[in-house]
């Protein structure tokens, strides 16, 4: 990256998948796209993934060729490990200033082996891994990350300088300093995808310190071929569950958490992670506390009458608080409201939240694009042209624009690939009239 | 001539080493604590993994660790090929090192 400034098509913010698929649909038309990713490696939330409804396609199988076909691509530039400082209009197009964080690893040396990681003495909690398990101070971010680079974490580093010694292409610079370039593009699309409201954030919960209460993408992890145990376990003490409780808006419909909409995705996640236990732990219960059950997709509510006919539990119920229980066990305590009805409580060996759906990032200051009351990148025409922003030129995919599957993420970063392509060839006949 | 462009560079890379070790004093200084107190209890438990297979609570309160904190280094040393998983004893599994498995075969 000599250069400090670069002139691409299209520049996409966010490689996760709506990202990904919008900047496959402008390569497909020679179209020459840059996509800037904060991350050391591009997926998003999909690769982290263990499958996906309601087909029950494993996420890697995928997500990983989608990923590698824009790595591959000869019209597609990936810049990893960057932040978006500033987007400005200019006239005919827009600059984006970029800083990429060093990896203090040269990306073109790097092959991926992770012998600086074995080498490495220092563990440290691996989000990656819900926390359950640890990476190095010095990692490849996981197994099939792109690109297969490793990322050395300065706040665990000693700087002892094992990695470096080990590292058979002497790919390891501690030197290494952020670099700070900018992208002029015609056209921009914003996907920038989803974060989850915080474990911490729900008092009545446990504010994520009951053990054996853990998170939906947590259990992802633990439910992934290459997670932390390798198999369901419970992370306070190693046990297998004999029965596992999800909560329901755990995150969502919920005023007191600043969620007062419903975050669409967690009852057929819930209900996808339910059958995948069923399979995991044959001879477990698994029950699901619900307030409402939306299977809205295409094949979704046969999904749920197939999990129900599993003997997968559902109790239509407000789950109130949580509190510890005996050896490890979660009481969870709620309102009934089937037959009899009434205030009550059961203990499960693990307790799931399906926590709500909210903005990964925020415009402000770094673009001018609004955003609504909730928080996503505002859609100026909802229902006819949901990939318009208030901005000309810039177009918004998947779930910055809010909650959404990965279905109707991939169909509307399709249709923001075809708004920004109907977009520059507007402005590229407007511009060969002139001249 | 190359000789003396190399050792230039050696000794400005050790100056900016030097620097660098300064400018990070104290992230350097919290991180070997940190691995310090990592290595004790590691050893600890690879003690009770080399005695046979264990399972987490046993481990725990063989070392007098958390449970908690002894599957996530399991789990890590699992990772890094240093842990095996073995038999399932009830609801737990088992765990040995992986060294001591290939001395038993």
């Amino acid at each position: 990256m000599a250069e400090n400034k670069m002139t691409f098509d299209a520049l996409v913010v966010g490689g996760g998948i709506a990202g990904l698929q919008a900047a496959l649909d402008l390569a497909d038309q020679e179209f020459k796209v840059a996509i800037v990713e904060r991350d050391a490696s591009i997926g998003g939330k999909m690769i982290r993934l263990s499958k996906v409804f309601p087909t029950l396609d494993c996420a890697s199988c995928i997500t990983t060729p989608k990923m590698a076909s824009a790595a591959h691509h000869e019209n597609i530039t990936i810049f990893t490990y960057c932040e978006m400082k500033r987007l400005q209009k200019l006239a005919g197009g827009f600059s984006a200033s970029i800083q990429q964080k060093p990896r203090f690893v040269d990306e073109l040396k790097c092959i991926g082996c992770r012998q600086c990681e074995y080498e490495c003495p220092v563990y440290v909690a691996d989000p990656e891994q819900g926390g359950f398990s640890a990476r190095k101070a010095i990692f490849v971010p996981f197994s099939n990350a792109i690109p297969q680079v490793a990322v050395l974490d300065v706040e665990n580093c000693m700087l002892c300088g094992k990695c470096e010694k080990v590292c058979p292409t002497k790919a390891v610079d501690y030197l290494q300093q952020p670099k700070d370039f900018s992208i002029e593009a015609k056209t921009v699309i914003l996907a920038t995808g989803i974060g989850i409201t915080p474990l911490e954030n729900k008092v009545q919960y446990g504010e994520g310190k009951i053990p054996n209460v853990i998170t939906a993408l947590q259990m992802e992890r633990l439910l992934a071929p290459h997670g932390p145990y390798n198999r369901v376990l419970r992370p306070a003490d190693g046990m297998e569950p004999d029965s596992i409780a999800y909560i329901q808006c755990a995150g969502s419909r919920d005023k007191s958490m600043g969620v007062p909409y419903c975050s669409r995705v967690c009852c057929m996640y819930a209900i996808k992670q339910a059958m995948l236990l069923s399979g995991a732990l044959p001879l477990a219960d698994v029950t699901i506390y619900y307030m409402d059950i939306r299977a809205f997709g295409k094949g979704y509510e046969q999904f749920y009458q197939n999990a129900k006919a599993m003997g997968i539990q559902f109790v239509k119920a407000k789950v109130a608080r949580l509190t510890e229980g005996e050896n490890g066990a979660v009481t969870v305590h709620y309102e009934s409201q089937e037959a009899d009805g009434g205030v009550t409580s059961a203990e499960h060996d693990l307790v799931v939240l399906s926590l709500g759906m909210v903005p990964d990032w925020n415009p402000a200051g770094y673009c001018e694009v609004s955003t609504a009351s909730d928080g996503f990148i505002r859609s100026v025409k909802p229902k006819l042209a949901p990939t318009l922003t208030d901005t000309e030129g810039i177009f918004v995919a998947g779930a910055a624009a809010g909650p959404k599957d990965i279905v109707d993420s991939i169909a509307e970063a399709g249709a923001a690939a075809m708004s920004a392509a109907e977009y520059l060839t507007v402005l590229n006949s407007r511009r060969r009239a002139v001249a | 001539m190359r000789d003396s462009t190399m050792d230039n560079n050696d000794k400005s890379k050790k100056q900016a080493m030097k620097q660098l070790r300064a400018e990070r004093k104290e992230m350097i200084k919290a991180a070997s604590a940190r691995m310090k107190i990592q290595k004790k209890k590691i050893e600890a438990i690879k003690e009770q993994l080399n005695n046979g297979e264990r399972t987490i609570p046993e481990v725990a309160e063989a070392t007098g660790l958390e449970p908690a904190e002894v599957l996530w280094f399991v789990a890590a040393l699992k990772k890094y090929g240093e842990v095996v998983e073995g038999e399932k004893d009830g609801s737990f599994f088992r765990y040995q090192l992986a060294a001591g498995l290939s001395r038993a075969e």
